[in-house]
């Protein structure tokens, strides 16, 4: 009875959530981290845990399936879904920043941008007031600048390396990005005194840091 | 763009199939029903409106609108909600027969989806106007009866969640330097997006204190304290405004009977602009949107030229079904296969069986071409041929 479904998300950000909610006190399986494992159930705190891909955590969470996801802002600026946005947990920092090979200038007269986040690239150009020709591409974006398939690209910037290891310099910062809590808005008010409980812990954490 | 293929429907366009369409109907007679006993006349409106009057006047984003032009050119849109046509009927015409005036509908409405599906282009919506009382009775008797229509339709689990658009306006107001601040930080509300909101406070630069109220207020808000904690964050001549609230609660606790279910809410905001009072939305289990949401948008007359009290609510059925639990049918189907020339004597037994309120289909044997799955649809199948019916 009154259980909490949490999406998470695979990979980098579930480890240092998995962190998080343990020094938060929370009671978590062990096999949770290593186990191929869809649906990972947490009797003690009465939560069962979906695995999802990143992009995927605030499908779940919009459609309800999910009562709370951990999100990371650039997929939430991207999507646009509707889902209640609680914490800003802190974890997997890095921004969004447009890149492209040093001392060039955008193509005049069509200029591209190759990116995986087309809603995010569009609204920055839209704000600077210049359009541009979006090329959606789905990974190792730094590959379109080097071969001429774009001018710029808009990804996610985290140290630095890979761009520098290509040979691209980073020219405008858009947005900071981090993980963020988010939350089905029917659950935020059915489930409202299990959620707050959930959300006041997990805030009593992030405090301490 | 590949080619439409025969089978398809524009996006976020949905057939109802007989089964979901009587459960509708059930819902609709149900519903029409209650309303009614409630002293609410129904009505209808066009499918079609001017965007010059409620295209514009309407609270749903111009990208939403499904827009057409008539044959003189006027751009017109499908309606995309039913509080706009409604009080554009009643400031023309009924408010000057009855007023106040209690108006219902049950009708679809149009909001075009230009993302995936998932969601609904055409739904229905139920709903509900009081129009011509500006007093939290008004306020009240919608939420009694929202919740109680509620109930009646079957909804087991659900909750209300209670704010006013005027605490809000107020509150932010008082704690920000310009208008566009307000909007921004409204904009943040509804999405509720809680880690913007606080971000946003800083990146426009108010003053410690006018943030330290916020959040303040903020935290207030969802450990829901009681009214009198909120008077710090107002003005004394904006103090009527929880005074209202004070009294809707009031009037709440009277009339409902497992007042649980209500919580408030101040940080409630809705997108709906042209709400002025209290506003309220109905969360379901089952259904990962609001089942219907409602509230006093006395400023909707505003641009009809009229200065009334208005208040109401609108659920939408498609949600509705979401959360309903699927009612088997009850009903018996009967088929009665006849062969040739005994047509009469079938029509004579199907009459009989209608008259007890049987549901018969009368089918000529020969043009059924697979016999048994045809029958499997049915709970009972008689074949009329010589010497009378005979049972299988």
């Amino acid at each position: 009875m009154n259980e909490l479904t949490i999406a998470m998300p695979k990979g980098r950000i579930f480890e240092e959530a998995y962190k998080l909610f343990e020094e938060a006190g929370f009671d978590l399986p062990k096999e949770i981290n290593d186990s191929r494992k869809l649906i990972v159930e947490a009797p003690e705190e009465r939560i069962q845990f979906i695995l999802a891909k990143p992009m995927d955590v605030p499908v779940f969470v919009e459609h309800g399936v999910a009562d709370i996801g951990i999100a990371g802002k650039d997929v939430l600026l991207e999507q646009l879904r509707d889902v209640h946005e609680l914490l800003d947990l802190r974890i997997s920092n890095c921004y969004i920043a447009t890149a492209g090979l040093p001392n060039t200038k955008m193509n005049e007269i069509a200029p591209r941008v190759a990116t995986k986040y087309p809603t995010i690239a569009t609204n920055f150009y839209k704000e600077k007031g210049e359009q541009v020709e979006i090329i959606e591409l789905n990974g190792s974006i730094e590959l379109a600048p080097m071969i001429g398939l774009a001018d710029r690209i808009v990804d996610i910037v985290s140290s630095g390396r890979t761009l520098k290891e290509n040979g691209l310099v980073e020219y405008e910062k858009i947005v900071d990005i981090s993980s963020r809590l988010i939350v089905n808005p029917v659950s935020y008010r059915v489930k409202r005194e299990r959620i707050r409980e959930f959300v006041a812990q997990l805030k009593n954490e992030l405090n301490k840091r | 763009m590949s080619k439409i293929q025969m089978f398809e429907k524009p996006l976020g366009m949905r057939d109802s199939f007989p089964e979901v369409n009587e459960q509708k109907e059930y819902i609709r007679s149900t519903a029409r029903n209650f309303i009614r006993s409630k002293g609410y006349d129904f009505i209808k409106t066009p499918s079609v409106e001017y965007f010059e009057t409620i295209g514009k006047a309407s609270a749903i984003d111009e990208s939403s609108l499904f827009k057409l032009v008539d044959n003189q050119g006027e751009m017109l849109v499908l309606r995309p909600d039913m509080t706009t046509p409604i009080a554009r009927i009643a400031a023309s015409k009924l408010l000057k027969e009855k007023n106040p005036l209690r108006l219902a509908y049950y009708a679809n409405v149009f909001r075009s989806q230009r993302r995936e599906g998932g969601r609904p282009a055409e739904f229905e919506q139920l709903g509900l106007e009081l129009i011509g009382d500006f007093s939290a009775y008004g306020d009240s008797e919608i939420i009694h009866t929202a919740v109680e229509l509620v109930k009646v339709l079957g909804v087991k689990s659900f909750r209300i969640t209670i704010g006013h658009a005027g605490v809000l306006t107020a509150i932010l107001t008082n704690n920000t330097n310009t208008k566009e601040q307000v909007d921004s930080l409204r904009q943040l509300l509804v999405e509720k997006n809680f880690v913007g909101f606080e971000q946003k406070l800083e990146e426009i630069k108010l003053s410690e204190n006018q943030i330290e109220n916020l959040i303040k207020w903020i935290d207030y808000s969802i450990d829901s304290k009681s009214l009198e904690n909120f008077k710090q964050f107002l003005t004394v001549d904006q103090e009527y405004l929880l005074e209202q609230v004070d009294q809707l609660q009031r009037l709440l606790e009277i009339q409902l009977n497992d007042p649980s279910i209500v919580s408030f809410d101040f940080t409630l905001a809705s997108h709906m602009s042209y709400y002025t009072g209290m506003i309220f939305e109905i969360h379901a289990e089952g259904s990962g949107s609001p089942i219907g949401n409602g509230g006093r948008y006395d400023e909707l007359f505003n641009q009809f030229n009229e200065t009334v009290g208005a208040t109401g609510f609108g659920i939408r059925v498609d949600r509705l079904l979401e959360v309903l639990p699927k009612t088997v049918s009850v009903e018996k189907n009967t088929l009665l296969l006849f062969h040739e020339g005994f047509y009469t004597k079938a029509n004579e037994l199907a009459v009989e069986k209608r008259n007890n309120k049987e549901r018969v289909t009368l089918q000529y044997i020969e043009s059924v071409n697979d016999l048994d799955a045809y029958q499997r649809s049915f709970d009972e199948v008689l074949i009329v041929s010589e010497g009378g019916s005979l049972r299988e």
